[in-house]
């Protein structure tokens, strides 16, 4: 059975849990026997084909454009690739004086007999806006290079690949799998982006079949999406521990507090800081750590200095993954008061470390682990009073650390693999 | 009689790494040795060679006529002691020349006369000690940093009885109807007050080269008339004291080279010592020459020489501004509570306004000119990284027991 994937992260290009999910899923699918031709946005024509679980890391690469392989060699830079990518712009289009549409028109709906119900696809993407023109580039790859290779099923992850998969789909005619990691709806905590909302729908209506990350997840899909129930199936992300358990390497002797992951709407920084400034009212010697970046980072840094805490509140600024890990391995309570978390990896990561989390209960993990405090991400007397009864209760919290550790090494990719592979076989079974 | 008094600052602070948070607690150094070390060869090159070169030959050649007045920050001598020797030299030797006046500040050109009278006062000794050490002078004449001055100043100047004079800005807001030109006492009477003529001054240490001022581009007889053409009718014989001040790197760093800010600086005094009724002075001589009672001036709210505020606005705006420098304060009092005195120097390297004018978020105009000495790319990586280096050293100062 060969798949072909699509997805916008892989390791080592990431931003956030999907490139994680994506790798961890592959790796364990390729285990089975599965094989994976995987496209993500590159700068060149490339796919990579995963036979055999060490592919997931070494990362072969074949060039659909003979001419620019000799350019490149044998060995290319990932990163390279894919930072480029970032920057690509309408001028991909319009070299040559040829337009979006006519590329539209001439080589991607090339082959498509009916191209009437893709034109509304047409008019979404032609529109400018984040991460639009990077989709439209992407999109028109990954049908070129889909052209040329042989697979059973398409299985895309996130609306961001699914203009690609829709367009494969009416080519290939195969079966396609859309696995959702995210909606617009957890994203920007609200209406969010209309043409985001039409490309989900879409996607989930015309695909064969839903993979939600989580029961929280496949609700919204459900409600707000309104998908058939009897096309989704629930299959909850799982964790790649490469050494759980080891000794903490501490920064602060005092008990450390951190949040770490994108300081956005969506991730609560916010409450976050409310909960810092409440804990430090009745405990001072207490250290908060924000590590990450994010739209709403300067406003937090302003608005926790207004609150004259001192050094009790940190942030990273800029940080690289080893000091990421350092900061888990530092840090003796990880809260995520995520408003909306589809999945939620970050928790896993934390307890892998011995750190105690404390998960919102708006979140797909909290469906899947029991040794963490699950809270409503807006309560935060209560995440207020877990912290002070786990700092003036070591043993307690020595004791959830260690439990946190056991649960998160259980939590395998092969039980998810062999959930998705059913998933694969229905489709084809049909 | 109009008496011109050059006073230029010399500055330059410790800048700091951008020190991780994953750092903290692992006593490395909280200084960008490479990019102080960089931006002290730098500027040597370009300015404090070539314009102490040029001041020199000017005070040979005018015979003692030609003066200057000097104001450089300890935390500058340390850097030019260790990278650049030949300059702090070229510095000695213009203090041999006898056409150098050294004014009195504070050793790290903090703002403790804000936050802490006693370090306050401990870094202004340290300055004045140090001035001895370096160029044999003890100075009478004060200036404090970026020339930040209010009535409470004044008196805490007063606890220090070796100094007569105070600089400051000619502030609008403080002036009114009032001219810059004039002697005026503090509100005590304890000392004169000698007050920065902004335009003249600004012309050029920030519009010199500007292509965009209509009176671009300035030279040398044009900047004379302007003198020449001060308002000086209503002068019924008093002494009249025109109080150029700038920051010394204006001569071939902010204003570069070819620009032909040398050349004007070269040609100005045989330009103004030809005219009857200007020379130059220095502020230690006002007392002297002064031939009316100056009006004492009340000055009860900060003002200072930066940006188009006139206030601590560049320093004090944000609440990372608040934040940092509180927390810093308190931790210095700590450290002197606990006799620690291992960490006190760099503690105090820490107080250098410069820090703190990082993390200002003012736009507009200013904000250009904050970026431009800033070495980072935001006001609040500023912040990031300076709570990091404050954080280690609190956890030094908690951790270790002295000696």
């Amino acid at each position: 059975m060969r798949i072909l994937m699509l997805s916008w992260e892989f390791p080592p290009v990431m931003t956030g849990g999907l490139g994680m999910a994506c790798y961890g899923m592959t790796k364990a699918l390729l285990s089975m026997g599965i094989e994976v031709d995987l496209i993500i946005p590159t700068n060149e024509e490339v796919y990579f084909p995963l036979r055999k679980p060490e592919d997931a890391d070494l990362m072969p690469v074949v060039f659909t454009d003979p001419l620019k392989k000799k350019k490149f060699g044998k060995k290319i830079n990932i990163h390279s690739l894919v930072e480029g990518a970032k920057y690509l712009d309408m001028a991909y289009f319009t070299t040559g004086r040829r337009t979006f549409k006519e590329i539209w028109r001439e080589e991607i709906l090339e082959g498509i007999k009916n191209t009437t119900s893709l034109e509304f696809l047409f008019d979404i993407l032609s529109k400018d806006g984040p991460f639009f023109p990077e989709v439209r580039n992407y999109t028109a790859k990954a049908v070129n290079i889909a052209k040329q290779l042989n697979y059973d099923l398409i299985h895309a992850h996130d609306w961001l690949t699914y203009p690609a998969a829709s367009l494969i789909k009416t080519l290939s005619d195969k079966p396609w799998i859309s696995h959702i990691h995210s909606t617009e709806f957890d994203r920007a905590g609200g209406a969010g982006d209309s043409r985001i909302h039409n490309i989900e729908y879409m996607g989930m209506h015309l695909c064969d079949k839903i993979i939600a990350v989580s029961g929280y997840t496949s609700n919204i899909i459900m409600e707000k999406y309104m998908a058939d129930r009897n096309k989704i199936k629930i299959v909850h992300n799982a964790f790649v521990v490469e050494e759980a358990g080891k000794p903490k390497k501490r920064i602060f002797k005092e008990p450390t507090v951190a949040f770490i992951g994108r300081i956005t709407l969506q991730k609560g920084p916010d409450y976050f800081l409310k909960v810092a400034r409440k804990v430090l009212q009745k405990e001072k010697k207490v250290r908060f750590i924000m590590a990450g970046k994010g739209d709403m980072e300067r406003g937090i840094i302003h608005h926790s200095a207004s609150m004259g805490m001192g050094t009790k509140f940190l942030f990273s600024g800029y940080l690289s993954r080893q000091e990421l890990e350092s900061i888990l391995s530092a840090a003796d309570i990880f809260v995520m008061p995520s408003v909306s978390e589809p999945f939620g990896i970050a928790p896993l990561e934390a307890m892998s470390y011995g750190t105690v989390a404390i998960i919102s209960k708006q979140s797909g993990v909290a469906e899947i682990i029991e040794n963490a405090y699950k809270v409503d991400f807006w309560d935060i007397d209560r995440i207020v009073s877990i912290i002070l009864d786990l700092i003036k209760n070591p043993e307690k919290l020595k004791q959830m650390s260690q439990s946190s550790v056991e649960e998160v090494t259980k939590i395998q990719w092969k039980e998810a693999a062999r959930k998705i592979f059913d998933v694969y076989s229905e489709c084809l079974k049909n | 009689m109009l008496h011109i008094v050059f006073y230029f600052q010399v500055h330059q602070p410790f800048r700091l790494r951008r020190y991780r948070l994953t750092e903290i607690g692992n006593l490395g150094n909280y200084f960008d040795e490479e990019l102080n070390k960089n931006i002290i060869n730098k500027i040597s090159e370009k300015c404090y060679l070539p314009a102490n070169n040029l001041l020199l030959d000017l005070i040979e050649k005018y015979d003692g006529t030609f003066k200057v007045s000097f104001s450089i920050t300890g935390t500058l001598i340390e850097q030019l002691r260790q990278y650049r020797p030949d300059v702090l030299d070229s510095f000695r030797a213009l203090a041999k020349s006898g056409g150098v006046e050294f004014l009195g500040e504070t050793y790290h050109h903090s703002l403790s006369s804000l936050f802490d009278e006693d370090e306050f006062l401990e870094q202004v000794r340290m300055h004045s000690q140090l001035m001895e050490d370096q160029f044999g002078v003890k100075p009478t004449t004060f200036r404090n940093t970026e020339l930040i001055y209010n009535n409470k100043i004044s008196d805490l100047v007063s606890e220090l009885p070796q100094f007569k004079i105070i600089l400051t800005e000619g502030a609008d807001k403080i002036l009114k109807w009032r001219s810059p030109l004039y002697a005026y006492k503090t509100y005590t009477k304890k000392h004169l007050l000698l007050l920065k003529y902004y335009r003249l001054s600004d012309d050029i240490a920030f519009r010199f080269s500007d292509k965009g001022w209509v009176e671009h581009p300035l030279n040398v007889g044009k900047f004379v008339d302007w003198i020449m053409n001060l308002p000086m009718i209503e002068n019924t014989g008093k002494k009249l004291y025109l109080n150029l001040f700038m920051d010394y790197e204006t001569f071939g760093e902010h204003q570069w080279s070819d620009t032909g800010i040398f050349e004007f600086m070269k040609h100005l005094p045989e330009h103004i010592l030809k005219k009857k009724f200007v020379c130059f002075n220095w502020p230690c001589e006002t007392e002297d020459s002064l031939n009316y009672e100056p009006e004492a001036l009340s000055i009860p709210d900060p003002i200072s020489w930066a940006d188009t505020e006139r206030d601590l606005s560049a320093w004090l705006s944000n609440s990372m501004q608040w934040n940092s420098m509180k927390t810093f304060y308190k931790l210095l009092d700590e450290i002197k509570a606990r006799g620690r005195t291992d960490l006190l120097d760099a503690a105090r390297k820490l107080s250098t306004s410069d820090l703190y004018y990082y993390m200002c978020t003012k736009y507009f105009q200013d904000g250009d000119v904050h970026k431009y000495f800033s070495p980072y790319s935001t006001p609040e990586d500023a912040y990031i990284y300076f709570m990091h280096v404050l954080t280690d050293m609190e956890k030094k100062l908690e951790e270790q027991t002295w000696p």
